[in-house]
């Protein structure tokens, strides 16, 4: 089951995901998480305790950070596990969603 | 009074609604499979198979065959971010870009970047995107040309050696980017080898303990089976996945695609 944990340090929001990233967590990202992010001015994303990601969540992922970034919310994921680190290089992320937002990547 | 009365209707309607649905989506799914599992390509030498099975009635995995006409033949396995009927939609229009690209494309390469120009605005501005990996493959001679758009690498199994791995090409999704060149690379299938494509709902898959069918259980029965005909191992790759669920529903579509130079009937 997928969960989050919000926690407002200073100028920066840092929202903990937790849990298995997939078509499970639409409503909750989509309904729940986005809506609390856009008032957000400097967000960091601590994915340590995301072991698995599918095709759905990393659509859910891109859609909420493509949202954000829209709103010119400046948001960086960190902490991202080494199985889910795999399937983030293999779909080129950082390419696609800006290399500043996974800072602990290469840009290739 | 007039709320009262508008509850009744609906109330009256919902079960031939619900009826409608039902047949309109057993329709869809129809549709879906026959688009799929079309006619096997016929190669001189060689065999190729293909199944997809849906988590949901309809899904949004994609597999095609392209004869090219001078005995290549173009092979695609594609996975829609998401499931079900949104997911099938743009399954279709995945569909239609890659036989429009396949026949004016001079290789896969070409045939990712057609498809990627053709469909990439649709994708973002429905939020989705599709992982694909496309080879061109000449069973005469064994030259495999292959482009990847985020998708997993397919498994080869070499007769006395085991799994061996393609070098690995790596490329945008479609719908991530724009203007993407999509690059290739060219390996060589021998003729005994084994050519598994396959989409994440393979190795994703989940028992009741939630554990998953993982890559190393997969490669153990392509090596096992490899002697096999393209359609035997498919039989056996789907019975040790049901063996593996025991019926659970799945979160994720299932398909793959397998690939014979020899397309011989040896059994193991």
């Amino acid at each position: 089951m997928f969960k989050y944990e919000l926690i407002d340090e200073e100028a920066t929001t840092v929202i903990s995901f937790e849990g298995d990233l997939d078509i499970d967590a639409t409503e909750l990202m989509e309904e729940e998480i986005a809506p609390k992010l856009y008032d957000c001015s400097n967000i960091k994303i601590d994915f340590s305790k995301v072991q698995f990601v599918d095709s759905s969540g990393i659509g859910l992922l891109i859609t909420l950070i493509h949202h954000l970034r829209e709103r010119g919310i400046r948001v960086r994921i960190f902490h991202v596990s080494d199985e889910v680190r795999i399937v983030f290089e293999m779909l080129q992320l950082p390419d696609i969603m800006g290399a500043d937002v996974l800072p602990e990547f290469e840009h290739s | 009074m007039p709320e009262t009365k508008s509850q009744s209707f609906d109330e009256s309607q919902s079960a031939p609604m619900h009826k409608a649905l039902q047949r309109e989506i057993q329709l869809a799914r129809n549709i879906q499979m026959k688009l799929l599992n079309g006619e096997k390509p016929e190669l001189p030498t060689g065999e190729v198979s293909g199944i997809s099975i849906p988590a949901r009635l309809i899904g949004g995995d994609y597999f095609d065959f392209y004869p090219l006409g001078d005995g290549r033949i173009r092979i695609l396995i594609g996975d829609v971010m998401g499931k079900g009927i949104p997911a099938a939609m743009l399954m279709i229009l995945t569909r239609g870009a890659f036989r429009s690209a396949a026949g004016a494309a001079q290789g896969p390469g070409q045939t990712l970047t057609m498809m990627n120009d053709a469909i990439y605005k649709d994708l973002r501005k429905l939020g989705s995107f599709v992982t694909i990996f496309c080879a061109d493959w000449e069973p005469a001679t064994g030259t495999f040309v292959y482009a990847n758009a985020g998708h997993s690498m397919p498994i080869v199994v070499r007769s006395d050696v085991g799994t061996v791995t393609l070098p690995v090409l790596k490329g945008v999704m479609i719908g991530g980017l724009p203007g993407q060149i999509y690059k290739e690379k060219t390996s060589h299938i021998q003729r005994d080898d084994l050519v598994f494509l396959y989409t994440d709902g393979i190795v994703e898959a989940q028992n009741a303990q939630g554990e998953m069918f993982k890559l190393d259980r997969l490669s153990g029965i392509l090596v096992e089976q490899s002697r096999q005909t393209a359609e035997a191992i498919q039989n056996a790759v789907v019975e040790k996945v049901n063996e593996f669920t025991k019926g659970l529903p799945q979160k994720d579509d299932i398909t793959m695609v397998i690939l014979k130079a020899d397309g011989d009937q040896r059994g193991v």
